[in-house]
């Protein structure tokens, strides 16, 4: 299985079958306790505290994500103190135990390139077998991750429950063998690359957690933006949210809504904001861009400008960072890469009002708690998964888009004992 | 209102220069000072595109190189109303862009200075390819597209475009009730017999006369045997690249059904939002900038101008329209630059070579919604 790992490209169907058939036997015959794992994911995020893994975007969240004190809380409010060591807990006149579904699927975006590794650790802490199928674009990056893995689990706990594979997404039969193989699939990415996996013959008993397509929304009240000896803070927090994954991941923040009110200048803002993308562009420059990309961040610069004559921006003469403003309440079509429309607004609520099932992260920078709860709660009411600090809005945690990250991975057994 | 005198002598004064032959430098200087003229007059003109162009991180007026000035983005043509510098009752002519199926065209408005510029520009430059006598017109299409009313799409422009070289114009494609098109194998051959000895000129779109004319030919081992044509095409290779259709193969087609070398079928590169300029293939295979015009290939990490030998985003910039702000565009395509001083055909400035559309981007990810939500037809948030 190690060395699979590390040559991921599979050719025939038999090859996904009997790599996920020995995962399962592996995760039938060899039960691991989550403390187990805990310990092995400790040390793999001290390891990835090396140079060569340093330009891996995402790292720091992935290692902040592997720490023990990040993943216990999450277990414990999942399933409880008693499944950290795998036994079983009372439940009146019944025990119940957690168990692994099996082997677990992955189907990662492309877009995020940790996304694979988080999905994989999500069930591996529930015991599972994982078949991870990589995006050839993000094939190098994983190998890089999975390698540091490698060196810290010398017994192999954790690597031969893990079977990385590679193939063309147009390969159905591969993709279908894939599928038939599992208990249980993480999915990740955009709606047609959802739909098209969620299409694939599955078992019936297998378990599916979607992760489909979401954006998200920043918003700050006039007391937080208008507050001089704030504002740059808080730029460089939402310039740090834009620039992680190119604005590509669900968590971006494509808009960032600026309550009004008196004294505010928002020109004092822009002129913070707009410091603050230039540090994190001196801090963190591309190296390429798909000129697909170049071209739509510089239709959307036209667009806004030619659309209104109200309407403003402020941006670099490469395609590195953009800032769009202008006035409204509603989130304008993202165009990703570093493009964030700055809008300002009368009333917060109204913006949040507006928002529907689509927005999955809200992040918030608002001066007082009381009027953060109600926008927390308006945000919740209006199909808001999460509601953070602006300049956290990627922090990796559970609940994930309104749902647990490990609880769906693994089997809830109910055990009445025969004899009482 | 009429274009100020002064811009209307400078756009003149371009077109008389010597078509490839000027200084790369002073073309360039030139160039610069006029398309100042012309962007400050288009800010009087219309206040959308003053509000881009005061917006634009480097002041128009200061520019120290043609590459600083405003650039549009194509796709800001496709706004609608359409972006003018005329008053609606000086539009003499709209010219939309051939849309692939679901795509909005772009739109763009010519007055009447504008259009005679076109035709002018144009055809100085086709007459330093093809020679400036008038010959037999071959248009490789239906006459519904030489129709002179209303808007026209690209395929009518080109068309007309090339009509001041004609003696006489000849469709050889028909259409029926149904709305298919077919080879008019009769007349076709009728034209073949009595142009037999002339110099004949013939246009078409690329894929057009691939799958009209070329292959009902081959199918039926036509040889139309017209030696002294000049087969000049345009229009993208995207569906021809699909059926795997090379230009090697396209040009040995094209010759082998006319009966005539391979170095008289000439593509050339143009696009309606670059009105009054084309560039043909010459005959190393590089395409030039005119001296009323210029390409610029930007690198898309930099959005800076590419080395000699590398590839980027095109712009196309052109001193010809007064009607809409199409100066300089940020097109959708990619080139090469081959060289930016001469071309070993002899002509001057910068050469280059079309490398294709911009591909589009497949990984979308968790964050992408178009599917969804924006419902844009584009994206496709696929996994690979």
């Amino acid at each position: 299985m190690n060395e699979l790992m590390l040559n991921p490209a599979v050719h025939s169907p038999q090859e996904i079958t009997c790599g996920a058939q020995q995962l399962r036997e592996i995760a039938r015959e060899k039960e691991i306790a989550p403390r187990t794992v805990l310990e092995v994911f400790e040390q793999w995020a001290a390891a990835l505290d090396g140079r060569e893994c340093r330009e891996v975007p995402g790292l720091a969240f992935l290692r902040l994500w592997l720490r023990r004190g990040t993943l216990e809380p999450i277990l414990h409010r999942e399933l409880g103190p008693d499944f950290l060591n795998g036994g079983w807990r009372e439940d009146g006149r019944a025990r119940l135990r957690a168990f692994p579904l099996g082997v677990v699927g992955h189907w990662p975006a492309g877009n995020v390139e940790i996304q694979p590794i988080l999905s994989l650790t999500c069930a591996l802490l529930g015991g599972n077998g994982c078949l991870v199928r990589i995006p050839s674009g993000l094939v190098e990056i994983t190998q890089q991750i999975m390698q540091k893995l490698r060196e810290v689990d010398r017994s192999g706990l954790l690597t031969e429950r893990t079977f990385i594979v590679n193939f063309d997404h147009s390969r159905a039969d591969l993709q279908e063998a894939m599928a038939q193989a599992v208990d249980g699939a993480m999915i990740w990415g955009g709606a047609e690359a959802v739909s098209q996996v969620r299409k694939l013959p599955f078992p019936h008993w297998a378990r599916l957690a979607v992760f489909g397509p979401r954006l998200s929304a920043a918003a700050m009240d006039a007391e937080t933006w208008g507050d001089q000896a704030e504002r740059s803070s808080w730029c460089r927090r939402i310039a740090r949210d834009v620039w992680q994954f190119e604005q590509r991941a669900c968590s971006s923040p494509q808009t960032l809504f600026l309550e009004q009110g008196a004294g505010c200048d928002p020109d004092e803002f822009v002129d913070d904001l707009k410091q603050a993308l230039q540090e994190e562009n001196r801090a963190h420059p591309r190296d390429q861009i798909e000129p697909s990309l170049t071209s739509g961040i510089c239709l959307a610069r036209a667009l806004w400008l030619l659309e209104d004559g109200a309407n403003r921006a402020v941006f670099s003469t490469s395609p590195d960072w953009t800032i769009l403003l202008g006035r409204g309440i509603e989130i304008p079509k993202p165009t990703q890469g570093r493009t964030l429309s700055v809008l300002l607004v009368d009333d917060l609520s109204e913006v949040i009002s507006k928002f529907d099932g689509t927005v999955q992260t809200l992040g918030l920078a608002v001066k007082s708690a009381q009027r953060e709860e109600k926008l927390a709660q308006a945000a919740g009411h209006n199909g808001v998964d999460r509601v953070v600090k602006m300049g956290r809005m990627h922090l990796f945690s559970s609940p994930w888009d309104g749902v647990d990250l490990i609880r769906p991975m693994v089997r809830l057994v109910r055990h009445v004992r025969s004899q009482e | 209102m009429s274009t100020p005198v002064e811009i209307a002598q400078g756009i003149e004064s371009q077109l008389k220069a010597p078509l490839y032959g000027m200084d790369p430098k002073e073309r360039h200087d030139s160039l610069r000072a006029l398309l100042k003229k012309e962007l400050a007059y288009a800010c009087e003109r219309n206040p959308r595109f003053r509000n881009y162009v005061e917006h634009w991180p480097v002041d128009f007026h200061t520019a120290d190189t043609l590459a600083d000035l405003p650039y549009l983005p194509v796709g800001a043509f496709k706004s609608n109303p359409p972006l003018a510098l005329v008053e609606a009752n000086e539009v003499k002519r709209t010219l939309t862009s051939s849309a692939t199926t679901g795509q909005v065209p772009s739109r763009v408005v010519l007055d009447a200075g504008t259009a005679k510029r076109m035709t002018k520009g144009v055809t100085t430059i086709i007459r330093d390819f093809i020679g400036p006598e008038r010959r037999p017109y071959l248009v490789i299409d239906t006459p519904e597209n030489l129709s002179t009313q209303g808007e026209l799409g690209a395929r009518g422009a080109a068309i007309q475009g090339l009509g001041s070289f004609a003696t006489e114009v000849v469709c050889c494609l028909r259409r029926d009730p149904e709305g298919n098109t077919s080879l008019d194998l009769e007349k076709l051959l009728e034209c073949a017999a009595k142009w037999r000895e002339s110099e004949v000129l013939a246009y078409g779109f690329t894929y057009v006369i691939w799958t009209q004319l070329v292959q009902p030919l081959k199918r039926q081992g036509i040889t139309l045997d017209i030696p002294n044509v000049r087969v000049l095409h345009s229009g993208g290779w995207k569906r021809l690249q699909r059926e795997a259709v090379t230009r090697e193969v396209f040009r040995g087609g094209v010759a082998s059904v006319f009966g005539c070398s391979p170095d008289r079928v000439i593509d050339f590169y143009g696009m309606v939002e670059n009105v009054g300029v084309v560039y043909p293939d010459c005959e190393h295979g590089n395409k030039h900038a005119p001296a009323f015009a210029e390409v610029v290939v930007r690198n898309p990490l930099t959005l800076k101008p590419v080395a000699a030998g590398q590839q980027g985003l095109v712009q196309v910039c052109s001193v010809l329209p007064t009607s809409f702000p199409g100066f300089l565009v940020l097109t959708d395509d990619m080139a090469e630059i081959i060289d930016y001083e001469e071309c070993p055909c002899g002509r001057r400035g910068t050469s280059f070579r079309f490398a294709g559309r911009v591909p589009r981007a497949e990984v979308r990810g968790c964050g992408n919604l178009e599917t969804t939500r924006y419902q844009l037809g584009q994206g496709n948030g696929s996994h690979e």
